[in-house]
Parts: C-alpha cells; structure tokens; sequence
C-alpha cells in the first residue's frame, strides 16, 4: 500500500520534472540579440569597477602601510634645555659634508631627493635641518659654518620643490656631535645636516 | 654687587709723589722686563681684629702682585728670623732694616675692626727701600665681605705707582663651563677666586661677553630651539632674550660708547656681521660677500670692526669700517685664522690661528705688520680676550689636559690658570675693572 503511493507521486513527480524542463531550455535558447549586447557590456563594466575598486583598496593600504611605516620610524627627541619637542624619522636621513665645506656633494644629493620625496608625500610635515661641524674649528666659525651647512640642505630641498616655509634651518656649530670620539671617523659622521620633524 | 661695593670708602692719608714722580716705570711686556723684589712684612691685627681677617687680606694681595708678573713677592716667613715677627706697621716703618729681606719696594699694613665687628679698615703704605721714600699710603673702610674687594684694591694701586697704571685685580672673568652636553655661562674673580655660576638652565649657553658697564653678560642660549641672544644679571636674575630673530644671534661687541652692537646674524641663509642698536633692535647688515663672517670685535677708537671672513676660502681675519666699508684681510699667513679681539689700546688685534693642528694665540697689529706667535706646541690654545689695561690676554688652553681658563702676559709670558679646575672651560671674557 505504501509502496503503491511512494511509486505513485514518484511517477508524478518525475513527469512534472519531464514537462518543465524543456520548457525553461527553450527559453534560454532564444535571447534577442539587444538584450545579449548590453549584458555584455554591462558585465564589462562591473569588471572594470571591481577592477578599480580593487586597485584603490591596494593603493589605500599601501598608502596606510606607508603612513604607518612612516609614523612608526618617529621617535620623540627631547633637547636638555631647549624648548619644546621634535621628531626623528629613520626615512629622513642625513647628509654629510668636508672639513670645512658646506656644499652638498653628489653622493648626498641622491638622500636629499629621497627626504624631498617623502616630504612631497607628507604635505603637512615642517622640518628643521641641523647644521652640525666636528669639533676641530673654532666655536663662533663653527656657528657660522652649522648655519650655511643647514641652509645648503634647506636650498637643495627647496630646489626639488620644497616650499622654504616647511623647513626651518638652526645651527648647533660643534655643540652636538652625533659622535664626542676625537677620530677622523667621528668627526665626518660629525659634520653633517640633521632633520628634525617639528610638526606632521 | 653694586650697593655691596658703595659702603666702601678711601682716603687718601697721604701720598708724597705721585706716580709720574715714581723710581720705577715698568713695562710688563719689555723684553728686558726683570720682576722687581717687593717685601710684605707680617700686616698687624690691630687690637680685636681676628687674625683670619687680616690673613685673607695679606695672602690675596701676595697673590694678586704674584699673578700681575711685575713682582717677586716676599712674603714674611721667606724673611730672616729676626724679620719674620716683625710686623710693618704702616707710620712707624724703619726703612733700613728691611733692605736685609732683598726688597727694592715695601707693603706695609694693617687691618682694624670697628665697634660693629662687621666693619672694618685697612691701612696700607708703600715704600722705596732704595731711594728710601715713602710712595703712597691709603686706607679703606667697608664690610668684613669686602675683604677680598679691598685687597684687589690696594694690589691696583701697587702696581699704578710701580708700572704708570692700575691693576687689573677687581676684574671678573666670564666664561663657559661645559657640564656633560650642557654648557653654563660661570664667573669668578681676576684670581680665580669667587667662582659663581650664572646660568643653570642645562641648555647651550655660549659666547659669553660684558656689557659695558660690567652689570650684565651677554650670551648665546639656545633655550627657545634658536641660538638667541640673552642678557642676564650677574647674580643669574633677570634673564632676558635680547637678539632673536631666526638663524644665529651671537658674538656680540658693544661699540665704545655702548650705543650699538656688532654680532653675528644669520641673514639671507647665512652668518653676516650685523649692527644692532643697545636695545636689540634694528637689525643692519654690514657685510656684503659670499663667503660666512663671524665674530666681530671693535676697535677702541669705534671706527673699526675686526671680523672673521671665509670669502677667500678658508677662514681669516678682516678689519672693515663701522659702515662695512673698506673691507681689508689682515692675515695671509696659515689657513685657519678666527677669534680676533681688537687691543683695548688699539694696536694690536690677537686672535686664534691653526698652526699644524694645533690653535694658537697670535697677536697682529691693525695694519697687518708684526705678526707674533704668543703660545707654542702646548695643546689647543683659543678664544683670546683682553684685560682692560691691555697688559695681558686670557684664553683658553687644553695645554694641561682638559680645556681651562689661562691667562698669560700679551708678549706671551707668564701663562697661568685661572682655576684650580679640572677643565672643562672655554670662551672667556675680561670684564672692566670693578673699583
């Protein structure tokens, strides 16, 4: 008895699944030629903005990762007795000059277009360039020589275009060697500009 | 200091020549200069004085003709036994039996305290053992505090009456001491004594230099993240930025007469000799080259500026008129020359050259002749500056180790250290004379 009925609305079933189907290919089979064009294009178009949805997340978490590479390279330097507070950026490198020159040499200028670029990424970032001399001249001639050293870093930005009123320049002579050991190596690491950030 | 000073009066007792009329007339920086012997008998403690008062005295004025290099100090126990007790006192001095202690000239002293045990006088004379005379005798009255002050004094006046002209024994000395990555503006005392610090604020404070009046230093600090220039009193109070635009604001040089100021300013991307007026402001730019200029110094006369200048190449001294004007280089001899400080007499500029290394204090005259070496072959030896009578030059000297405070005679002789310190001393800078 049971039996019978399962075999029964099986049967049913299975003619209704026959009926239907075809009915549904039929369909398919026989799109107008319109329709079919704007689909394309339509799916075309749906591509390229997921495409470009897509390289705008990379671009943002490139940007993110960056700004966050570069707000991780700053470390907070307190001057003993100097007002106020500046930053430090590993990305902002150092430039180096000759015993007794101030004019930026070859070699240096590669790093000052390296701190311009990242400085053109950081539009709002001011920075201080530290003139610094070795501790072989005499203390006011080092003065004068910190503040050309520094301005001739500020000048070589500006001529890659960045506007003078984003860096400050400030001479410490030979008040603050990166190094206090009397060698010839001390002192070339010892004359040089430093960036500072004062605001971002 | 000065309210500390005002109570102090002088009288003269009496003075039978004056000093035109003296035996001797000594120029500290002949070379044919030979120390005169001066003998200082035992100074009396009349009645209650304690004795200590009148030990300070006797020892600071032995110490003060000691360090003038005019003098071979005699000083009472070097004396013959029967010498030795005897006190010379001032009035009742028997010249002849003192010529057994190899003087050629005596002091003779003595200090009485007053009622008030605060108040105290000091009576000295001096007298030619050769030509037997007397040459001057004077007494001051003032605070016990003023010892010292007093001392100076009469260490002055010995030498106006043996050399023509004052001591310069009530100077101070200004200088920088560097503590760790600090350095402070200190002062003390033509002896090296009475060190006091004036600054304590841990920043960079350099280039000290006197007002002309001798009531404030000037000074480079770096306080406000810019090499400012500052005033400040000689007690530390009354601290006050002075120069302040962006760049350097340092080195300055009152004009005689004090109404303008020469320093260094950062102009244009670069150190510049600049006038200032005494109030800080109006800012001038004197010097038109490409090269850095630093470190101005007057002439005495305030028609001149002494300056350092690297538009040739390296560093070396120029003289130019008080308008910039007829700009000349002075030194052509080395490839390092900075530091120049103009003589107060005007004919001679000192300053720091690089000889093989090293730094040395010359002295060149304004026209460029008589080039001089004064120190040789001990350390690094900068930053020269004159006392007011011209006579000697103080600058630094690692000569000893680290950097200290010497002082030597102008022709280069007699250099001595001004502190007992361990080093750590730079820049230093003569002030008027405090009497």
């Amino acid at each position: 008895m049971s039996k019978k009925c399962l075999v029964i609305i099986l049967v049913l079933f299975l003619g209704f699944v026959a009926l239907g189907c075809p009915k549904k290919t039929v369909m398919r089979e026989e799109p107008s030629a319109s329709q079919s064009a704007a689909d394309q294009e339509r799916a075309r178009l749906e591509a390229e903005q997921a495409l470009r949805e897509k390289e705008a997340r990379e671009r943002e978490e490139a940007a993110k990762k960056a700004q966050s590479e570069f707000e991780k390279s700053l470390v907070a330097k307190k001057y003993p007795g100097i007002e106020g507070e500046v930053l430090e950026s590993s990305l902002l490198k150092d430039v180096y000059f000759d015993f007794d020159r101030y004019d930026i040499r070859s070699q240096d200028a590669e790093v000052l277009k390296q701190n311009a670029a990242l400085l053109t990424k950081y539009p709002n970032v001011k920075i201080q360039v530290e003139g610094h001399c070795d501790e072989r001249g005499t203390q006011e001639y080092n003065l004068a020589l910190g503040e050309r050293r520094a301005n001739s870093a500020k000048r070589y930005l500006a001529s890659l275009g960045i506007p003078s009123d984003r860096v400050s320049i400030i001479s410490y002579g030979e008040e603050r060697p990166f190094d206090p050991a009397q060698t010839e190596d001390a002192w070339a690491k010892n004359r040089r500009a430093h960036f500072v950030i004062l605001s971002k | 200091m000065k309210k500390k000073i005002l109570p102090l009066i002088f009288l003269i007792i009496f003075s039978l020549t004056s000093w035109s009329e003296a035996r001797v007339y000594l120029d500290i920086n002949s070379p044919s200069f030979v120390q005169i012997p001066i003998v200082l008998p035992k100074w009396k403690a009349v009645e209650k004085t304690p004795s200590n008062v009148v030990e300070k005295i006797y020892e600071t004025v032995s110490n003060d003709l000691t360090l003038s290099g005019f003098f071979k100090v005699i000083t009472y126990p070097t004396l013959p036994p029967t010498l030795q007790r005897k006190e010379g006192i001032p009035g009742s001095v028997v010249l002849q039996e003192w010529t057994a202690g190899g003087g050629e000239i005596l002091l003779a002293g003595e200090v009485s305290a007053h009622s008030d045990p605060l108040d105290i006088s000091v009576t000295f004379h001096l007298f030619d053992l050769v030509e037997e005379k007397h040459l001057v005798g004077k007494q001051y009255e003032g605070s016990v505090q003023l010892i010292r002050h007093m001392a100076h004094r009469i260490a002055d006046e010995v030498v106006l009456q043996v050399t023509g002209e004052r001591g310069v024994h009530t100077t101070k000395v200004a200088y920088v001491v560097a503590q760790g990555q600090s350095k402070e503006i200190t002062t003390a005392d033509f002896d090296g004594a009475n060190i006091r610090p004036i600054t304590q604020n841990q920043s960079i404070n350099i280039s000290p230099a006197w007002t002309p009046d001798g009531k404030k230093i000037a000074f480079t600090s770096y306080l406000k993240r810019n090499p400012d220039l500052y005033l400040i009193d000689l007690d530390g109070k009354g601290l006050q930025r002075f120069s302040y635009s962006p760049g350097l604001n340092a080195s300055p040089s009152w004009a005689p007469g004090g109404k303008e100021i020469a320093l260094m300013m950062g102009m244009d991307g670069k150190s510049e000799i600049a006038l200032i007026d005494a109030d800080g402001k109006n800012p001038k730019k004197l010097t038109q080259s490409h090269g850095n200029e630093a470190s101005p110094s007057w002439s005495p006369d305030g028609k001149r500026i002494a300056f350092v200048s690297d538009r040739s190449g390296p560093p070396q001294i120029y003289v130019m008129g008080r308008d910039g004007s007829n700009v000349r280089r002075l030194t052509f001899e080395g490839n390092y020359n900075t530091s120049p400080a103009w003589s107060p007499k005007g004919d001679q500029i000192a300053f720091c050259g690089r000889v093989g290394g090293r730094f040395e204090v010359f002295v060149i005259r304004p026209d460029g002749t008589g080039l001089q070496r004064l120190t040789s072959n001990s350390g690094h030896n900068e930053k020269p500056s004159w006392t007011p009578d011209g006579r000697y030059i103080a600058f630094s000297s690692t000569r000893t180790g680290g950097s200290k405070i010497f002082i030597m005679n102008s022709n280069g002789f007699n250099p001595r250290p001004l502190t007992t310190s361990r080093g750590g001393e730079l820049s230093p800078a003569i002030s008027r004379r405090f009497d």
